[in-house]
Order: structure tokens, then C-alpha cells, then sequence
């Protein structure tokens, strides 16, 4: 054949390479594919380092601004940012909720103990603020060692599975670090978040009435609407904090029993990609997220009570939820305001009491 | 991964051994391709179609490693800055002012003079500045 009959040294150089490369493809294609992927890996477990530290190096910047510690906290920052909780066991379902509130109760308290070491001389509302940071620190720390540990499995192992895992799933991550590192800013500054949405609506519709605090960190107040009788629920403002909702409507329904007629909670929901930021859903059922258990309260005090559910969702994205309200978000708390209105005029009718409850972080948001 | 290394220094030694490598492979291409159209010259179709398929792999190869997609760009995720802005409105004159956010700024506090009459002004938004988009 004369196709592998090349002429000179110079070609049969080449066509040595030419084969040589193809060879070598044919059996290490997956081992560079593996390496290749680790590189991408190595270079997103740096950037995430560093924002790791610099969530740490805001921290402690903030708690030495506001709090004006005695003693330098790093140290118990540095403790903090390695703290864990255990998820109750749900193989006996059975009352798994209460278990797991009372577990996120203690670990609130832990946290209010500690910031309470680390910046003793903090107004409550910065405590709260510096509290949300250093769980936004704690968090980009979990993302880093999370995403260290299937690099370094991936690198010893060399197993494409394992490396393709966390390679997969790579810009899903990114997107969410990269809404963290902004929570970094928005808590330190005591900024509103996107999050703040449902408190923002709750604080337009009480419109400077007077609150009283109804459940932990929750406030309500009253006001009239076409003649129907209005409840609205938020968070205490203006320190960080999300409240206990659960709780809150909890107690509302129970103080005015059967006069209840409805129930609509505002929060901020994901969008799909495509959606706008700032669209306005209706819907039905409690709008709340977390880790269950508010919204588990609430579900179970409406049922209890017979009310119906409604509900308002304010679409933004993953990057928006904990990052600094963008003007969209701001412009849609408006739209959200005549949704609700529009929703007491619909579903209810003159005399009835309705409840309203503006759920998420209150934060840079008062009553 | 040593906590020490500059995540810059590291991505460039490796766009320095890809870029050496992209010459080495082109400069192959080259003479493969020199090579096919010499043997074309001479009416050796088939050799030449061998070293023009060589020289054109070569080339494909170099552009995929400049076009290929990275799912992560190079430059170190730096938080970003935001331009936030407070909006004061007067109740009692309708003065509307607006002013860079400062800490301590929250959505209905109300304990800053108004500068034109005697009422308290209060903040009624707080949100970043649209964003030229990129
Ligand atoms: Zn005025």
C-alpha cells in the first residue's frame, strides 16, 4: 500500500507522531479527560478559597468594627465557621419536624450565645446581622472543604466517576458561592436582600401601624382594607433575621379563633431561567422555605383551623436571594402589595379577618 | 494544593506548557501540510491526501484548545462591589433625596432631618443601582 509508504525521514517522522498520537488517545482519552476536569476543579477550589477567607476576614473585620471585643475574636470565628449540626433520624418519621426544630432551636441559641461573646457591645439588630454573616462564612467554608474532598479523593483515586461527580455539578456551585460571597457585603452592611422581599411587603401594607411582637423575633400589626380587617405578620426588623413565622401564625390564629378567614403568605421564590426578576405569582399552599419546619406550623395551624392557603411568590434568582436588593426586586414589592390586595378583595368579604405574613431575612427592613 | 501558590502564577505556568505545545503542534501541521503539497506537486495523490490530513488534524486540534468551552473563566472570583442607594422622602414637604447607602440605613427609619422643612425624613428604598449590562 503506498499510503504507508512515505518518501522521505521527514514524513516517516510524521507519520510515526500522527500514529503515535492516536494510539496514545485511543487508550489515555479518559485519563487527560480526568485530568483536564481535575485542573477546572483545582482552579474553582481556589477561587472558592479565597472567598472563603475573605468571608472569614470580613467576619472578623465586622465584629471588630461593631462589636468592639476585648480580646481578638479569630479565634472564635475560626471555631464557628466549623460548626455542624446533625439532622434527626428519619427512618421513624413520625414526629421528625418537632425534632429537628428543636435542634435548630438549640443551634440558634448557640449562635446568639456566641455572637454574643464575640461582639458583646453590638445593638441586638447588629448582632443579628454579624449572626447571618458568620453563617454565610460558615457556609462558603462547607462549600470549600466539600469541594477540597472530592478533589483530593479525585486525584488519588483518579477514577473518573468520582472526578466527573463534583466536575458536573461544578457551575451550579460556582453560582451559589458566588451568592454568598454578595451575602458577605449585604450582612455586613446591614443592607436589604433580595430575601427581604416578603418583610418589605409586610412593612408597605402595615404602612407605619402599630406592631407588638407575636412570637420570637415576630411582629404583627392591623390595619383596615375595604372594610376587612388586615393581620400582617414580619420578622423584626432591621437586624437580620427570617423570625419564626410558624409560630407567629400559629399564635394569630389561635388568639382570634374562627374569625380567621384566609391566610397569604408573600416570599421571595427561585425563577426558572428565562422568568423575569421581580415577576409576581399566585398560588395556593404556604409560601416559606427553610429547612420545613415553619412552614410545617403553618400548614398545620391552617388545617387545624380550616383556612384556606394562598399565596404570593416574587420571582428572582439564586444570585439575588442573599445578595443586595436589586431595583427590580424593590419596583416588584409593589406589584406584590396589589396582589395581595387583590387577592383579600377576591377571595373575601367585607368584615372578614385576614392574615397576611411577609416571610424572609427582615434584614435592613424595620415595621 | 498548597495554600501558598498565587492562583494567578499557577494558571499561567499551565497557559505557558499549552501554549508550547500549541507551537510544537503547528509548527508539525506546517511541514505536514509543506509535505502534502510537495507530494501533490509530484502527482503522489494519496501521500498527499495522507500529509494534508495530517496538517489539517493538527490545525483542528490548536483551535479546538483556543475555542474550546471552559466551564470556569480564569480570573479569581473577587466579591463583588455593589452600589447600593438610599432613598429619603419627606412626609411633610415631599422632598425626595438620594444618597449613597450607609450603614445603619434601613427600609422606614425615620430620624434624619429633612434639610428643607422641620419633619423627619424616611427611608423608603434601599436597593443597588440598575447595572450596565456587560
Ligand atoms: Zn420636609
Amino acid at each position: 500500500m503506498s499510503l504507508l509508504q512515505p518518501d522521505n525521514e521527514i514524513g516517516m517522522i510524521l507519520q510515526t507522531l500522527f500514529s503515535f498520537a492516536f494510539i496514545v488517545y485511543l487508550f489515555y482519552a479518559q485519563r487527560i479527560q480526568a485530568m483536564t476536569m481535575l485542573r477546572q476543579i483545582e482552579m474553582t477550589l481556589r477561587k472558592i478559597k479565597g472567598l472563603r477567607d475573605e468571608g472569614k476576614t470580613t467576619a472578623i473585620e465586622t465584629i471588630n468594627e461593631i462589636g468592639k471585643p476585648e480580646r481578638d475574636p479569630t479565634p472564635m470565628v475560626e471555631r464557628f465557621m466549623e460548626h455542624f449540626m446533625l439532622e434527626p433520624v428519619s427512618m421513624d418519621p413520625a414526629g421528625v419536624v418537632g425534632k429537628l426544630g428543636s435542634i435548630l432551636n438549640v443551634r440558634e441559641f448557640t449562635f446568639e450565645k456566641e455572637v454574643e461573646v464575640m461582639a458583646p457591645n453590638a445593638e441586638p439588630s447588629e448582632r443579628n446581622n454579624i449572626e447571618n454573616l458568620l453563617e454565610a462564612s460558615l457556609a462558603l467554608n462547607i462549600f470549600y472543604k466539600v469541594i477540597r474532598h472530592y478533589y483530593l479523593l479525585g486525584k488519588k483515586t483518579m477514577n473518573i466517576y468520582i472526578i466527573m461527580q463534583i466536575h458536573m455539578i461544578l457551575p451550579l456551585i460556582l453560582q451559589q458561592i458566588e451568592a454568598y460571597s454578595s451575602a458577605l457585603t449585604a450582612f455586613r452592611e446591614g443592607m436589604p436582600i433580595g430575601d427581604s422581599v416578603g418583610p418589605i411587603v409586610a412593612a408597605k401594607l402595615l404602612n407605619g401601624a402599630e406592631t407588638r411582637e407575636v412570637a420570637k423575633e415576630m411582629v404583627a400589626g392591623e390595619i383596615e382594607y375595604e372594610g376587612r380587617r388586615v393581620i400582617i405578620a414580619k420578622a423584626k426588623g432591621p437586624g437580620g433575621s427570617v423570625g419564626k413565622p410558624g409560630d407567629a401564625v400559629t399564635n394569630l390564629l389561635n388568639e382570634n379563633k374562627g374569625k380567621v378567614s384566609m391566610l397569604i403568605t408573600v416570599d421571595a421564590a427561585g425563577k426558572l431561567e428565562g422568568e423575569q426578576v421581580g415577576d409576581i405569582a399566585e398560588g395556593v399552599g404556604a409560601a416559606i422555605g427553610g429547612p420545613g419546619v415553619e412552614k410545617y406550623k403553618i400548614e398545620q395551624a391552617a388545617m387545624e383551623h380550616e383556612i384556606p392557603m394562598y399565596a404570593v411568590a416574587i420571582k428572582q434568582g439564586m444570585e439575588h436571594v442573599v445578595a443586595p436588593l436589586v431595583e427590580p426586586l424593590f419596583e416588584a414589592t409593589d406589584k406584590a402589595v396589589s396582589s395581595v390586595k387583590g387577592l383579600i378583595l377576591d377571595y373575601s368579604k367585607e368584615g372578614d379577618t385576614i392574615l397576611v405574613a411577609g416571610i424572609g431575612n427582615t434584614v435592613g427592613v424595620a415595621q | 494544593m498548597s495554600g501558598e501558590t498565587s492562583p494567578i502564577a499557577g494558571g499561567a505556568t499551565q497557559n505557558w506548557i499549552t501554549l508550547a505545545a500549541m507551537i510544537i503542534v503547528g509548527a508539525l501541521a506546517l511541514v505536514s501540510l509543506y509535505m502534502g503539497f510537495q507530494a501533490y506537486g509530484n502527482e503522489d495523490i494519496e501521500i498527499a491526501f495522507m500529509y494534508m490530513i495530517i496538517g489539517t488534524s493538527g490545525f483542528i486540534a490548536i483551535g479546538y484548545a483556543f475555542f474550546r468551552p471552559k466551564p470556569t473563566s480564569m480570573d479569581p472570583l473577587k466579591t463583588k462591589k455593589f452600589d447600593v442607594i438610599t432613598t429619603l422622602e419627606c412626609p411633610q414637604c415631599n422632598l425626595k433625596r438620594v444618597r449613597a447607602f450607609q450603614r445603619g440605613d434601613y427600609i422606614y427609619k425615620n430620624d434624619e432631618p429633612c434639610t428643607r422643612c422641620e419633619g423627619k425624613m424616611i427611608i423608603t428604598s434601599i436597593h443597588t443601582r440598575k447595572e450596565e449590562k456587560k
